[in-house]
């Protein structure tokens, strides 16, 4: 696909005209002092295109393909519009439970035992599982068990079976799951900011309980299964070992005689904004856990670009960003401190910061989250850190695109949520384009301290006064106005006393 | 674009890689590796690959773990994959001579800590005076001086002390800037029982650089922050082990699995050895552990084999080769006698867990224990048609046969369903048990199970980063050629195999069982 490789080459070649491998011994004095003193061959890095790969059947339907013929695997994914986004109020996780059971539940000729031997001996691996907005179908099998494979799988897509055992048996595996959510911190951390940002009504943050597990049906599991899976809702992407014409020819096929039905309504916007303030939920441990953020902009915003850059340059990108060097390079505060950016495609999504400290130094790290978010819209970020802050998100782009499969992912994704065109290949541009002033103008629109809501999930006791040499307690966020959120029953998400 | 939480770094072993290691099959195509040896004794492994252009995935393994440490420093291992990030008198500083001043001066006052701590502070602690020797809280005068000092000069050090950043010496993380800015992405490196392991994935025109940057740390690391940096361990330490439901009787349970052998502590370490370690201690390590003879390199991608060895010769001749080869690990797991049982309590689900001591990798019987993990696994296996389905007492269960350099371990756990107890759980896994060992597998679900791993072969060829982990380990355990052998060996596990070790290793004196509990509220 690109032709880099061979300039690659010649440019090494051509820095190495003067040596001759192994004829002397090297010395210390004949390596370049720093790394800057060395010269690379350039290598500019031109990111595929979609259409290069895009495909339509006969009916309509859009397939990717990526052939590639280094291992004898087909590797078939179906990226189904809808996933939580379709949940019904009263029943949060049905689309989840759908997709487990169209998985594990048999087919309308085949009880459930018997698909799963079938596909074991072809050693067969098939996965189903609902997102936020997504349902997707995998395939991965030997290039000479595609054959038998895609029948068993398709099967399974079009007409499962929801047998009742393996129905009990999941929501069982789904009760147990529940029963777990307040044991480890994060999960609480987790769950409470998703009620904070999105409001506890939005499919986002709605989870399931025991009563809307327990009343899960068949007819129910069969409703959304109708709306999810067909061909009017769907995206194939097959990468692999195997010839293009005949591929699509096997997928017009499979499709045949498959119902289409209209495409799954979009996801929900939530309306609920986020109340700035300082929250806790309890739970005994050594450790505080935080998170810090606001709701910030959605995916083709125009500040997007510049706001992933300040992200990069604050905590996104590893130990160069900001907030690692200060709180864990210089004052030991913490293991993993990290800021995320997470436009959503239909409504603004979350800006967060986050990190683990012992209890005394929660303030103390806090603190200093705060004051490089307050930095950020105060100074200017020099020119020298800004272009580390480039570098780290363009030159992550090529492992976008590593894999075959991931390409298809990005392929697929980018055409269902109608991601403007070319915006890959003009990445880079932009990113480069972006300025310290850009960098201080998002920073002031989009974040702000006094704005912010503030969790912590920890033993409050503890962590309210602060470290042993005063430097900071928790009195001094919104006044030391805190609210104390309940932990909820882990079944029913009621309050507990 | 980055959108992972994950932060870099972390250490402790790949859970489930010991399953993937050594599942090849027979009909495998054979990876093709070129070997290249220096003449300071260091090795790499050579793999070049076009399937994902312009990208190298790139890096090194130290054959030592925490298995090769001792008392007084359990972790040390682990602790020095941090400190190879912190730099040399050329990456990391602007000022090498200042700031090996700056490093002396807090050696002298550390070591000096350190010997009141375990004199004093231990002898205190011992009468009851105190509840934690280290804890700053606890410090006497003269120690809380000290600690002052020491923090002052950390301070001074990094440019935040009296004379601002001018007075400092440190460049901040300049190792991962340099990647960073060179393209260098997925910089990771994580410490296990029997390996460390340093790896990253450059453009294939920046190879020269990979060679530069490692050669230079393995040439010339000076363990700078080698004080503050464990206060960030410490962190690590609450994070994976004391924050959650449970990693603190996970560590107790290993510690009453294994009686004698290294495998028995915890690869962070025990939290008092974690404050103990001494410079003088880290730079024995380094000097036995990570000199060229105990490392190999590896190439994984888009390159030009010859380019890269030229590199390589020209970067990596320069370390010095090691004055004494690495002590073996002499001391062997002393075979138990009776069985072991811990019942814990706490915030978590009931389970079971059942342990039994088996064979290090490589051993004759551990290819069958693999494929018994395997028959027992997925859907399809036993445990989940015994225990979950069958008996509907179980909300998930999992085997798997753990073998490591020096020894092994099979395990099986299980988490409840229902009103089911632990106990139930481990009784019906006995009952499973007791059928495998009246007859043999039959030779379909055998073949079956042949069938899976042969293909899992093939899915764990497809990244370069994926084969690059195989390779280290496969290579860190016993020899890369591993990867192309054991498909073979594992064609060749018969019934007869699976039925010999199940009625072998499988002894209720030869297990220990945890029970876990849920905390009443």
């Amino acid at each position: 696909m690109h032709h880099h490789t061979l300039l690659l080459v010649a440019g090494l070649l051509a820095g190495f005209v003067a040596r001759t491998a192994g004829a002397q011994e090297p010395s210390a004095a004949t390596l370049p002092a720093r790394p800057e003193a060395i010269r690379f061959a350039p290598l500019v890095y031109v990111p595929p295109k979609a259409a290069d790969h895009r495909r339509v059947l006969p009916d309509g339907t859009v397939v990717y393909l990526a052939a590639s013929h280094e291992f004898p695997l087909i590797n078939l994914a179906i990226t189904f519009k809808g996933g939580g986004s379709l949940d019904p109020a009263e029943m949060p996780g049905l689309a989840s439970l759908t997709a487990q059971l169209v998985r594990e539940g048999g087919t309308r000729r085949l009880p459930p035992a018997e698909v799963d031997e079938a596909l074991d001996f072809l050693a067969t691996d098939v996965g189903v599982a609902a997102g936020d907005t997504f349902t997707t179908a995998t395939m991965n099998c030997l290039k000479s068990t595609f054959a038998e494979s895609l029948p068993l799988f398709l099967s399974m897509l079009r007409e499962p079976r929801f047998d009742a055992g393996r129905l009990e048996t999941t929501k069982a595996r789904l009760l147990a799951d529940l029963a777990q959510r307040n044991d480890d911190a994060s999960s609480i951390l987790g769950r409470e900011w998703k009620r904070l940002m999105f409001g506890a009504d939005h499919f986002e943050a709605a989870e399931p309980t025991e009563a809307s597990v327990t009343t899960v049906t068949a007819e129910r599991l069969a409703d959304m299964h109708r709306r999810i899976f067909h061909p009017g809702n769907l995206i194939i992407a097959v990468a692999g070992d195997f010839e293009e014409q005949a591929m699509l020819a096997v997928l017009e096929k499979a499709l045949a005689g498959w119902e289409r039905g209209p495409v799954a309504t979009g996801p929900a916007a939530s309306t609920a904004m986020p109340s700035p303030g300082l929250y806790h939920v309890p739970k005994k441990i050594p450790q505080g856990k935080v998170q810090l953020g606001c709701r910030a902009i959605d995916r083709d915003d125009p500040d997007t670009i510049p706001m992933l850059v300040l992200n990069e340059l604050l905590g996104g990108g590893g130990f160069t960003s900001r907030l690692m060097q200060k709180i864990r390079s210089n004052e030991g505060l913490a293991y993993s401190v990290r800021s995320m950016l997470q436009p959503r495609v239909d409504y603004p999504g979350d800006f967060k910061a986050g990190f683990e400290s012992k209890n005394a130094t929660v303030a103390l790290a806090t603190k200093i989250v705060l004051d490089e978010i307050r930095r950020l819209r105060e100074e200017p970020v020099p020119e020298e850190e800004l272009e580390t802050a480039r570098r780290g998100l363009i030159e992550t782009l090529p492992r976008r695109f590593e894999s075959k499969p991931a390409m298809l992912g990005v392929f697929v994704n980018d055409e269902w949520t109608k991601r403007p065109e070319g915006f890959w290949q003009a990445f880079r541009d932009r990113v480069e384009k972006v300025t310290p002033a850009d960098i201080q103008r998002v920073a002031r629109e989009h974040l702000d301290p006094a704005q912010l809501a503030i969790l912590v999930v920890g033993d409050w006791d503890e962590i309210a006064p602060g470290d042993l040499e005063k430097r900071a307690n928790m009195q001094e966020f919104f006044g030391g106005k805190v609210t104390h959120l309940p932990l909820r029953d882990p079944l029913t998400l009621a309050p507990l006393p | 674009m980055r959108s992972s939480l994950s932060s870099r770094r972390p250490a402790i072993p790949f859970a489930g890689l010991v399953l993937c290691l050594f599942a090849f099959p027979a009909a495998a195509q054979q990876v093709a590796v070129e070997e290249f040896a220096l003449a300071n004794g260091m090795r790499f492994l050579l793999v070049p690959r076009s399937d994902q252009p312009n990208l190298v995935a790139a890096g090194w393994v130290a054959r030592v773990g925490s298995v090769d440490e001792r008392p007084g420093i359990t972790g040390i291992s682990h602790f020095f994959e941090h400190m190879m990030f912190k730099g040399t008198d050329t990456i990391g500083t602007r000022d090498p001579s200042k700031d090996a001043r700056f490093r002396a001066e807090q050696k002298a006052i550390r070591d000096e800590i350190n010997r009141l701590v375990w004199t004093k502070q231990y002898e205190r602690f011992f009468k009851g005076e105190i509840d934690d020797p280290w804890d700053p809280v606890n410090d006497t005068q003269h120690l809380r001086v000290l600690r002052g000092r020491l923090d002052e000069l950390i301070k001074a050090q990094q440019g935040r002390g009296p004379g601002g950043e001018p007075a400092g010496t440190i460049v901040k993380d300049e190792f991962d800037l340099v990647y960073t800015r060179a393209g260098g992405t997925g910089m990771n490196a994580f410490t296990s029982y029997d390996l460390t392991c340093y790896f990253i994935t450059v453009p294939s025109n920046k190879l020269e650089l990979w060679a530069w940057m490692e050669s230079d740390r393995l040439h010339d690391s000076v363990f700078r922050e080698f004080y503050s940096e464990r206060d960030v361990v410490h962190e690590e330490r609450r994070l994976r082990t004391e924050s959650t439901p449970t990693g603190k009787f996970e560590e107790q349970f290993d510690a009453m699995f294994w009686a004698s052998s290294g495998y028995s502590w915890p690869v962070i370490g025990w939290p008092s050895d974690l404050n103990s370690y001494t410079f003088d201690q880290a730079q024995d390590y380094w000097n036995v552990y990570y000199r060229p003879g105990n490392l190999f390199g590896i190439l994984v991608g888009d390159f030009d084999p010859a380019q890269a060895k030229t590199l390589i010769e020209k970067y990596f001749s320069r370390l010095k080769p090691g004055k004494r080869p690495p002590p073996p690990v002499v001391t062997l797991e002393v075979g138990q006698l009776a069985e072991q049982r811990m019942i814990a309590t706490g915030d978590f689900p009931p389970a079971v867990e059942v342990r039994y001591h088996t064979v290090p990798a490589g051993h004759a019987d551990s290819y069958p224990l693999d494929m018994l993990a395997e028959i027992l696994n997925e859907r399809t296996g036993r445990l989940y048609a015994g225990l979950v389905e069958g008996r509907g007492l179980a909300a998930t269960a999992i085997a798997a046969s753990d073998t490591r350099k020096y020894a092994g371990l099979f395990s099986i756990a299980a988490q409840t369903r229902g009103e089911a107890t632990p106990e139930q759980l481990e009784a019906a896994w006995y009952e499973e048990l007791a059928r495998l060992q009246a007859a043999k597998v039959p030779e379909r679900e055998l073949r079956k199970v042949k069938n899976r791993v042969a293909a899992d072969n093939y899915r764990k060829l497809e990244s370069n980063m994926s084969l690059f982990v195989q390779l280290a380990l496969s290579e860190a355990l016993l020899d890369w050629r591993e990867i192309n052998e054991a498909p073979a060996k594992y064609e060749a596990v018969t019934a007869a195999d699976i039925h010999r070790v199940v009625r072998k290793y499988f002894a209720a004196t030869n297990r220990s069982v945890a029970i876990y509990r849920r905390q009443a509220d």
